[in-house]
């Protein structure tokens, strides 16, 4: 067999420019796809990334029902064994508490539904990255202390509501009596968040301050948690679940929290292979037409190879490894040269400033760092492997049932 | 003893609603050691006749046998298998596969074969130094003379020593002096290994080497001559 890779090896030599076009063909492909992957990926992993560090941390705990319906009655006290769990939880590595219910904003010129969260800002700093998004200039800034009673608002809503920093506005809601309450809150700060749909939709005051006002107490809503590492947070909440099972209480990753995300992360994933393996199917075409007119070419020494006892079956398997050597070479070139481009823009990124608008509704940050997956490469490699095979089946029975006297008359 | 036999063998091809009658009626012995000739016009079926002893071709009528194996009713693998083991086949021209250098060209038979490795360049390189090739063993055959390539040729076809070498005009397509060469090389061969040897010729100088001469016509063979024995 080692004789047919050999001949079929150097075959696609014979004819330097064929092949070449056949390889940059499947080259172009195969990089194009990578690039075009790696993008999404980039997005993917963005999107996600963003979404855990401006809401979500890595896991939550609330009182068992928050998540469907973030009522103030859904609140629970941080009792010490609950605080304990968390805090001797060797995948935790910070965690916050908060409190956050729907509320009402109103400034002079319109009102508008709001998330309201009572944060600890020294806490929140290492959880989430609101800090980092707050303005640090024309007098904004974060919160200073779970008692500030000032509120933080996203520019948009400030666009909105048409407010400045150090104008007043005032925040409506039940409390836990169920008595609508109004109170005035001076703009400390304003934020800006990958994330559009965030910024419409949430405000920060400080923890202390809601507590009171709602007549929460000491209870809470959630307590927000980071993990070492992401791929860690199904064990972290494994371990917290099982230590506080009969609390009463809703242990939720990132993942439970937005499903809708990891499901579109997942049909990304699938629609670029699906996307991947149509483009490639013009690839099959290119490589047969190749092999056939190379077995044209060849029809006198086939009928040789035949004459002096070939078996019909190796010479389908020299075509066979010379669609496969076309197929590697192309694939190899194709990875050499995404790998060496992405790892390029995945430094740099890629800014997609232009498109502003859409990148903040779909949450991933307007610069996008591409990178690329071992599961990419694996299936690229399928994609093409596969492709090359089915291209060489037709050609390669073509050449085996070539009947050696025809081809010996031919020279 | 006989290495070919065929009996009654019959040749038909239809072409157009033509029927053209290559052979008609061949029985014809070859025995080991020989060093035969089927001579005769261009159109007389020698190459027909060759075809079908090499199980190239299968015959209209008749019987052929290759060391009393009867190739009529073979399979396509089967003949192959044959055509390694036991034929060693010679054409005008164009005999090497090109992306071979001479060498691999004779270990190919050993390597389909199964010979290991070193014994495959052993034996390769000894025949093709016996040819006369032993400075040409890594030449591509683009890179040798005609002659050259048709001496790799005969290197290929008896390395894996067959029962008989077929060759169909060897010298169709060099000239004279070559052509006697290489003749002249084979016949040594035969006499030295005592490969027994087939061809066909319609060339004066090529029938004048040959031990025996079957003259072809219309295919029949019209005189069994035998020169020396
Ligand atoms: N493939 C073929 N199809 C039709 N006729 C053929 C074919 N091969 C040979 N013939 C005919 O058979 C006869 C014998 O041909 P061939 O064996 O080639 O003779 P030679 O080798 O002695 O020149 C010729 O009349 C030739 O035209
Ligand atoms: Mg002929």
């Amino acid at each position: 067999m080692k004789i047919f890779f050999m001949i079929g090896w150097r075959n696609l030599w014979r004819n330097k420019r064929r092949s070449l076009v056949v390889i940059t063909a499947i080259s172009l492909g195969i990089f194009s796809m990578l690039l075009a992957m790696g993008i999404m990926n980039g997005m993917n992993n963005q999107m996600v990334e963003n979404t855990i560090k401006t809401s979500l941390g890595h896991v939550a705990i609330h009182y068992d029902g928050f998540h469907n319906d973030m009522k103030l009655k859904y609140s629970f006290k941080p009792q010490p064994d609950i605080m304990k769990a968390v805090k001797d939880n060797q995948y935790m590595k910070h965690y916050t508490i908060r409190v956050k219910f729907e509320a009402m904003i109103r400034s002079s010129e319109a009102s508008q539904g709001v998330m309201i969260m009572g944060i600890d800002p020294e806490n929140e700093k290492k959880v989430s990255s609101i800090y980092q998004y707050t303005l640090k200039k024309e007098g904004s800034s974060f919160l200073e202390s779970p008692d500030s009673d000032e509120i933080l608002i996203s520019t948009t809503m400030a666009d909105k509501l048409d407010l400045l920093v150090g104008d007043r506005l005032v925040v409506m809601f039940q409390d836990t009596s169920k008595e609508l309450v109004g109170n005035a809150f001076t703009v400390k700060g304003l934020f800006e968040t990958p994330i559009s749909s965030f910024d419409k939709y949430v405000v920060y005051t400080g923890i202390n301050t809601l507590q009171k006002m709602t007549g929460l107490e000491n209870r809470i809503s959630e307590i927000s948690i980071l993990t070492n590492k992401k791929e860690q947070v199904d064990k972290a909440a494994a371990q917290m679940r099982s230590e506080l099972s009969g609390n009463n209480l809703e242990i939720l990753t990132w993942k439970d929290m937005a499903p809708s995300l990891v499901r579109s992360v997942a049909l990304f994933d699938t629609m670029m292979y699906v996307f991947f393996a149509i483009i490639f199917i013009t690839v099959i075409f290119s490589i047969a037409n190749t092999l056939i007119m190379a077995i044209m070419e060849r029809f006198h020494e086939i009928g040789v190879m035949k004459s002096i006892g070939t078996r019909p079956s190796w010479i389908g398997s020299m075509v066979m490894f010379e669609a496969v050597n076309l197929g590697l070479v192309g694939l190899g070139a194709g990875m050499a040269a995404a790998i060496l481009v992405i790892s390029l823009l995945g430094a740099t990124g890629i800014d997609f400033g232009f498109y502003a608008e859409s990148m903040r509704m779909w949450g991933t940050g307007t610069v996008i760092y591409p990178s690329l997956k071992t599961m990419d490469f694996v299936v690229s490699a399928l994609i093409v492997f596969a492709n090359t095979i089915i291209a060489a089946v037709y050609p390669a029975m073509k050449a085996a049932r070539i009947k050696p006297l025809d081809a010996l008359h031919y020279v | 003893m006989a290495i070919i036999q065929t009996s009654k063998l019959y040749k038909d091809y239809a072409t157009n609603g033509v029927t053209v009658k290559a052979l008609r009626g061949i029985d014809l012995t070859i025995d080991r050691g020989e060093f035969s000739a089927l001579a005769g016009p261009s159109g007389s079926g020698k190459t027909t006749l060759l075809n079908i002893i090499g199980g190239l071709d299968h015959p209209t009528n008749g019987q052929v046998t290759v060391n009393d194996i009867l190739l009529n009713e073979q399979s396509a693998k089967e003949l192959a298998r044959i055509r390694l083991n036991r034929i060693g086949f010679i054409f005008q021209a164009y005999n090497l596969i090109p992306v071979l250098t001479a060498i691999e060209n004779v270990e190919y038979i050993l390597l389909l074969q199964g010979v290991d490795k070193e014994e495959r360049y052993q034996r390769s390189s000894e025949i093709l130094r016996e040819v006369g090739l032993g400075d040409e063993l890594h030449r591509r055959p683009q890179e040798l003379s005609g002659g050259q390539q048709q001496r790799v040729a005969v290197a290929r076809a008896i390395v894996s020593q067959p029962d008989i070498v077929l060759a169909d005009e060897p010298t169709a397509n060099l000239d004279q002096k070559t052509g006697a060469m290489l003749l002249d090389m084979m016949h040594d061969l035969n006499k030295k290994k005592g490969i027994t040897f087939l061809f066909s010729t319609h060339d004066q100088m090529v029938m004048e080497r040959a031990e025996r001469l079957l003259h072809l016509v219309d295919g029949q063979v019209a005189d069994d001559e035998w020169k020396k024995k």
